[in-house]
């Protein structure tokens, strides 16, 4: 994404949550892309497919990290908060 | 909630540079930063969005300090010898000084980044050294020739130099230093090679 396309909110530290996955590629980024975007209050994600973490990272004012990993484990796959 | 820490924002993108040149962009990773700088990883992700975005964000704002440092008070109307001047003392200064960010850049150069980091800064600097070459040919001070010839006999020399001073030997493996006699002798054989 160009620099000057990043939304506003990544000034909004408290809405940030990261999570370590397996989500190691696309295929599986796009497994968990409608999930993840049926969820109203998220208002941006993404996975950091290059970083041996493959961090996902959520914008969202109300998410909690309970739910998200409950969200991402189902689809069947690792999730733990990242501290 | 939470601010943005300047001071360990700082910090955190000495490190990542000093880390990116040692171990390239492939070898580098958000959790040996974050280890490096004593912080979460949780941390790092709260500033750059992927790994991605940091790298590009550190070489657009080094970038941006190289352009300035060479351009800022290079005039493209002045005569040949004495814009050339400036061009070699701002960008030997700038290396001399910036050893960790100058190699920073070079990697840069030879990688899939490149066109990701300042493409408009890259378009005004090309602009400007492009109309600095353009008045040297038109008052006749130099003959006509492509940029890329340019370059190689503009600036070529003072990088290799500036590389065997890196690396402390020349290219038979002598002990070599860059002085500013060497810097200046070397800057009047170009000019005795491009002017008319």
């Amino acid at each position: 994404m160009p620099l000057n396309k990043i939304p506003a909110t990544m000034n909004n530290f408290d809405h940030i949550l990261v999570f370590k996955t397996d989500l190691a590629s696309h295929r599986d980024v796009e497994t968990i892309r409608p999930v993840l975007d049926a969820v109203t209050h998220i208002e941006e994600w993404n996975v950091d497919l290059y970083d041996e973490d493959f961090v996902l990272r959520i914008v969202s004012p109300r998410a909690t990290h309970q739910e998200i990993i409950e969200l991402v484990q189902a689809e069947g796959y690792a999730c733990a908060e990242l501290k | 909630m939470r601010k943005r820490d300047t001071c360990k924002e700082e910090t955190v993108k000495a490190k990542a540079i000093e880390m990116l040149v040692a171990d390239g962009f492939e070898g580098f990773s958000m959790n040996k930063l974050a280890r490096a700088c004593g912080i979460s990883v949780a941390t790092l992700y709260i500033y750059y969005r992927d790994k991605d975005h940091l790298i590009v964000s550190i070489g657009n704002e080094k970038f941006k300090e190289m352009s300035e440092s060479i351009l800022g008070n290079f005039d493209p109307e002045l005569d040949f010898e004495a814009g050339m001047r400036i061009q070699w003392e701002n960008r030997y200064r700038f290396m001399v000084d910036r050893p960790a960010v100058t190699r920073l850049l070079e990697q840069f150069r030879n990688s899939g980044y490149q066109q990701q980091v300042m493409p408009e800064l890259a378009e005004a600097f090309k602009k400007t050294m492009g109309a600095f070459i353009h008045n040297a040919v038109r008052r006749g001070e130099i003959e006509e020739m492509s940029l890329e010839t340019y370059w190689c006999i503009a600036f070529a020399p003072l990088y290799a130099l500036m590389r065997f001073h890196e690396e402390g030997r020349n290219m038979a493996g002598r002990p070599f230093r860059m002085t500013e006699t060497t810097l200046w002798q070397t800057f009047s054989l170009v000019m005795k090679a491009m002017k008319r």
